[in-house]
């Protein structure tokens, strides 16, 4: 089989759901405005809410990591991909799985976990094709042709072992009959987390760390700091599920717990983060921000700085009292699944595709536009839902505001957040048109010869 | 400086390397948790058993999402009491054994709309069951929607739902909050008049 035909297949289809989940989310916005809008069982705004996220995480995010590993890794392991055909029937499989899955969100047949909403068979099938994926990558990593792992390889085996156990924690565990009420709970936050922070992350974070170097043709900044960053992770992100239970029924010590390792986040967290700034620091200034893939990966990092000092800061628990259950966690999740890694994806994906198609990205001035629109757009965006989740979180506070009169006061936050969405979205066609173009277009150069070779007989 | 760099060298420590210090993480997060506090998993007061109905409804409260916009818990804050309180009582807070009888939990992290965690008795059926079919107009039976709820509440419809799973939907609601007698008057007198 053809070389790179898995990481092609996954990173196509992935991008088409990168359309589908936002159109879902808009729609969930838009009934933040007009509730009435789409009154029929398939479209209310729960199975809408329930789409987006799941589209979003397995559509696209994942599949879209997945693909990019697929290329990355047999480049710096200086070797083919374990077996390419084990690849694409991965991929297969899995674009078969996500798509049952979603159809049966739509049915209203979902399990009650939060970001695991798909049902058995479609879940267990995930799992099937997250064991099939982890074939390739420690079969890639067996068979390489270097001595050492690289960074982004430290990462990748970490996600594939981490996540195997997050996601049969979060989607079978939880299941089972004796495991109830707040018990259940726990285990959900262990694996709603720990998606984010054990799944996303790491494999975010290992992408980058490929590009970032190559893109600038500068070597990493400090080896010693990627070690720092991989081993702390390693140890202190799973501690945190509780804290999205604080001042909840859950044992208060588990909660203190949760609060403790938040905040020794920051260690790997500015150790990856400090890594990456001075790389971007010492690249030499002509190829810093050139194009889209630098500055995605530029603007992700900083995206992935907020984040990761926000949720600390949310932990605090006079801070979560104001904050918790409001639109600012909204805010705060987008951030992080879009604003840091859906831009490493898409810088991925950017600086992947003209080397799968063999030619140059078909517009970098299209890919900036794009990227300045997602950008201007998604700061506002974030923004105001931070805003109205403090305006909402201390208008509560006051058992005279009815809780519709709280709602009404934040509604200007939800008619920004449509609009910024829009931008969002609209942004996101102008990618998908890039990618594709560079995939299956014709060039102006091609055309252009063409039309010479026309002339000339 | 040797062990890191025989790590760095080799595929099986660094995936055993990041599994171990995964594990003690993970293990102490979710298998310690409900042996060295079992009220997670059971209660010492009496818990309410549902009834068939009730649980066909509480499968229909997971099928229509209502989790996502309503938590089902009174936090250990003066706020929430105060606004899930029923005639000026404060709700009771709510705690793990309460739960111990729910298969699936609808904690919930997302307030669109109020906690549902004491909301059981709270309102009749019968306005439960107009604020399903259209929480924006309910008719003239219930004047105190009238206003600003009539307006700005953006809670789906449900009319979708037949008359039955309306009805089962209801019965679960009805049993939310519950297992605490909380709702009682400075004399002792149980407030829930409201189903008669
Ligand atoms: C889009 C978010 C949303 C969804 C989904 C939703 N609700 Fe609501 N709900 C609200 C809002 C907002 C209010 C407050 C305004 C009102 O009373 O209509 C509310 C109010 C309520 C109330 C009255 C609570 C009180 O104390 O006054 C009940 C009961 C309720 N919802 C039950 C449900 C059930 C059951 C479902 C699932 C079938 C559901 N809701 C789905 C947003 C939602």
């Amino acid at each position: 089989m053809k070389q790179d035909t898995a990481a092609k297949t996954a990173i196509i289809a992935s991008c088409f759901y990168f359309g589908l989940a936002l159109t879902m989310g808009l729609l969930t916005a838009l009934k933040f405005i007009v509730p009435t809008v789409g009154e029929i069982e398939y479209l209310s705004m729960p199975r809408v809410r329930m789409l987006h996220t799941n589209i979003n995480l397995f559509g696209w995010l994942l599949q879209a990591n997945i693909g990019i590993l697929f290329w990355i890794l047999p480049r710096i392991l200086h070797t083919k991909l374990f077996s390419e055909k084990l690849g694409v029937a991965t991929g297969i499989l899995y674009n078969l799985t996500v798509l049952g899955g979603f159809a049966c969100i739509l049915l209203g047949k979902v399990k009650n976990v939060e970001y695991g909403e798909i049902p058995p068979p479609f879940d267990y099938l995930i799992a099937v094709c997250w064991l099939l994926f982890a074939i390739n990558v420690f079969g890639t990593v067996a068979t390489r042709k270097v001595k050492y792992l690289y960074v982004t390889v430290w990462y990748t085996l970490g996600a594939v072992i981490w996540t195997t156990f997050v996601f049969i924690t979060g989607n079978m565990f939880s299941q089972m009959p004796m495991v109830t009420g707040v018990n259940q709970a726990n285990l959900i936050w262990f694996y709603v987390h720990n998606a984010v922070g054990l799944i996303f992350t790491p494999l975010g974070v290992a992408i980058a760390y490929y590009l970032i170097p190559k893109q600038l043709d500068t070597p990493i900044y400090s080896h010693k700091l990627s070690m720092v960053g991989f081993w702390v992770i390693s140890f202190v992100y799973v501690w945190t599920g509780a804290h999205h239970m604080l001042h909840g029924p859950v044992s208060h010590w588990l909660q203190t717990v949760a609060i403790i390792f938040s905040f020794s986040l920051i260690i790997p967290v500015m150790a990856v983060i400090t890594n990456f700034f001075g790389t971007f620091a010492t690249a030499p200034k002509s190829i810093r921000m050139k194009g889209p893939v630098p500055k995605l990966l530029m603007m992700g990092t900083v995206y992935y700085i907020f984040t990761c000092l926000q949720g600390p800061f949310q932990a605090i628990r006079s801070v979560n009292e104001i904050v918790s259950k409001t639109d600012w966690v909204v805010g705060h999740a987008h951030m992080a699944l879009f604003g840091a890694f859906s831009y490493y994806a898409m810088a991925g994906v950017y600086y992947i595709a003209p080397r799968l198609a063999g030619r140059r990205l078909y517009s970098e001035k299209l890919g900036d536009l794009q990227f300045w629109i997602m950008t201007l757009a998604s700061i506002p965006f974030f923004a105001v839902l931070w805003i109205s989740g403090v305006v909402q979180g201390y208008a509560w506070l006051n058992p005279e505001n009815t809780f519709v009169a709280t709602l009404a006061a934040i509604r200007h936050a939800h008619i920004m957040r449509f609009s910024t969405g829009g931008l969002i979205f609209a942004a996101y066609f102008l990618f998908l048109y890039n990618v594709l173009q560079t995939f299956f277009g014709k060039y102006p150069e091609e055309v252009e010869a063409a039309e010479a070779a026309a002339v000339s007989e | 400086m040797k062990l890191i760099s025989n790590v760095e060298k080799s595929l099986l420590l660094t995936a055993a390397g990041a599994f171990a210090l995964f594990a003690i993480g993970g293990v102490l997060t979710t298998v310690v948790p409900p042996m060295v506090d079992q009220s997670l998993w059971r209660s010492e007061f009496p818990v309410h058993e549902y009834t068939e109905q009730e649980k066909r409804g509480i499968e229909i409260y997971k099928r229509e999402g209502c989790v996502y916009c309503h938590t089902q818990q009174i936090r250990h804050l003066a706020s929430d009491q105060r606004r899930y309180g029923w005639r000026m009582v404060d709700a009771a807070v709510s705690e793990s054994w309460e739960y111990v009888n729910d298969k699936e939990h609808f904690l919930g992290t997302k307030r669109t709309g109020p906690d549902l965690a004491r909301v059981g008795g709270k309102y009749s059926s019968e306005w439960h069951w107009a604020h399903f079919k259209d929480p924006r107009n309910m008719g003239e039976k219930f004047p105190d929607r009238k206003g600003i709820y009539e307006k700005a509440s953006i809670m789906p419809s449900f009319a979708y739902l037949s008359d039955e799973e309306i009805k089962d939907l209801t019965a679960y609601l009805q049993t939310l909050g519950r297992n605490k007698d909380w709702r009682v008057d400075k004399d002792g007198n149980p407030l829930n008049d409201y189903e008669k």
